[in-house]
């Protein structure tokens, strides 16, 4: 069966939205890419006066992408020189002051952040391809119910790390519920894992796992790459 | 009364008056002297009720010969507040909230199972019977709230009332206030009163399911309101 005319606008809207987000996390990769290469230059770990510089590319893409709370990069802690800072995370405060986000590094300490066996950089790591995760409770991290999107980048040909940002699930509803909306049955956008994103009514709730087996639930995958998301709905 | 408290009645005078619209924006509040004795109190106390009212934004006091306390705008009321909530709420916030109000319920009803004893059980009874009996919005709010606490009381837990407590306050006036479809009391009563039966018979299953679906439909409530509220029709073509 086809699906409805709205069902199909709201899929493209939705992949639109999405398609800029990811556009945008993969161009601060580049741009995190190309900086640490020219700064290295001959030298093969990341040090303390290569990471100059990466603040303002933080703060040019929270100003310019108001949708995002938090952005910036992890790097893999094999790239980085013994006692560096493996990362430069900067978040949107209260305020609207924009500031570095510290994390607890050390291995055993009781608030240790290991964000390489997180998703949004393990996979990004394993595949070597741009990756969505969420919504997840931030703990330790941001500490919010938020979604990352996360691109990996490579300096002298190895992987190092990966660049992303941070959407607050609550900035989020208002971004693309209208376009769920306009679908008149119960419909949500769900992540690779069957979580769901989004939904436009009590139906699916933000955060609930889909159980497939519904013959009236429909699912349309949204075109964009290694994301894993799609638009579920019941006609 | 002490002083401050006064003051505070005052304030509350004034604010009715103006949302019942005795005095309207725009109009200018008599003298000083004249208020001080409407009100009985000294011209401190008046004085402090007004910058109460000036910091409000609800009078503006202004210089010179034709100046004076006047009424600047209408004090925001209960609904307004009601409505500025949803509207900053957001979805995943209220399925939150009600994440944790069935784990909190969940475990104060099978511990009211095993401890409350035939006078609670009564007690119950009668709350949940006084929801259907309130006759307006306002009165149904502590009446549902009333009877939510009273279980964890008959649970024994102090911790648990305060959790009870805490989520009550957090979105019963929410749940109460008609701001799109009023929510049903009679069905709210007759499961309460489901509530109380399984309490009474001592069965922790049942009555954890009972206080699992109330609460799940609660929550329901409330996202429809954000919903509609929030989002409007669903005829609007996409808004980005």
């Amino acid at each position: 069966m086809k699906p409805a005319t709205e069902v199909v606008h709201a899929a493209d809207a939705l992949t639109s939205w999405i398609s800029g987000v990811a556009m945008e996390t993969q161009k601060l990769s580049r741009s995190v890419a190309s900086l640490l290469e020219h700064k290295l230059a001959g030298k093969s770990k990341i040090d303390k006066a290569a990471l100059v510089g990466l603040d303002e590319l933080s703060r040019e893409f929270l100003t310019k992408n108001t949708f995002a709370v938090g952005a910036g990069t992890f790097f893999a802690t094999e790239s980085v020189e013994e006692g560096g800072r493996p990362w430069e995370w900067w978040s949107r405060k209260e305020s609207g002051a924009i500031g570095r986000l510290d994390f607890d590094l050390t291995p055993g300490s009781s608030r240790y952040y290991n964000y390489e066996k997180l998703p949004f950089f393990s996979t990004a790591a394993s595949t070597g391809e741009q990756t969505f995760w969420g919504p997840y409770v931030d703990y330790l991290g941001f500490e919010e119910y938020i979604l990352t999107f996360a691109a990996p980048f490579s300096v002298h040909g190895n992987f190092a790390g990966v660049a992303g940002c941070d959407i607050r699930i609550k900035d989020l509803e208002p971004l693309i519920m209208p376009s769920l909306r306009a679908i008149p049955g119960d419909a949500a956008l769900i992540n690779a894992s069957n979580r769901v994103v989004l939904g436009n009514s009590g139906r699916y709730l933000v955060g609930e796992r889909i159980k497939s087996g519904s013959p009236d639930q429909h699912r349309l995958d949204l075109d964009v790459p290694h994301l894993g998301l799609s638009l579920i709905y019941t006609p | 009364m002490p002083e401050i408290e006064r003051a505070d009645a005052i304030v509350d005078r004034i604010t009715k008056a103006i949302g019942l619209g005795l005095l309207k924006v725009g109009e200018r509040l008599p003298p000083e002297a004249a208020l001080s004795e409407m009100f009985g109190v000294g011209g401190a106390t008046l004085r402090e009720a007004l910058g109460d009212l000036r910091e409000r934004g609800i009078v503006e006091t202004r210089r010179g010969r034709s100046g004076g306390t006047f009424v600047v705008s209408q004090p925001r009321t209960q609904t307004d507040t009601i409505r500025d909530w949803f509207l900053s709420t957001s979805i995943s916030e209220i399925r939150d909230i009600g994440d944790e109000h069935s784990a909190i319920a969940a475990t104060t009803v099978r511990l009211a199972c095993e401890r409350a004893e035939a006078h609670d059980v009564d007690r119950l009874q009668e709350l949940a019977r006084a929801l259907v009996l309130a006759s307006t919005p306002e009165l149904r709010a502590p009446a549902d709230s009333r009877f939510h606490i009273e279980l964890a009381v008959a649970a024994q837990s102090p911790r648990l009332a305060n959790a009870e407590i805490r989520l009550q306050e957090e979105t019963v006036q929410q749940l109460w206030t008609p701001l799109t479809v009023a929510f049903d009391p009679e069905q709210a009563t007759a499961e309460h009163l489901e509530l109380v039966r399984a309490v009474a018979q001592d069965q922790p299953e049942k009555a954890q399911k009972l206080v699992l679906e109330h609460i799940r439909r609660n929550i329901f409530h409330l996202i429809d309101t954000k919903l509609t509220l929030g989002y409007a029709a669903r005829s609007i073509q996409d808004g980005q």
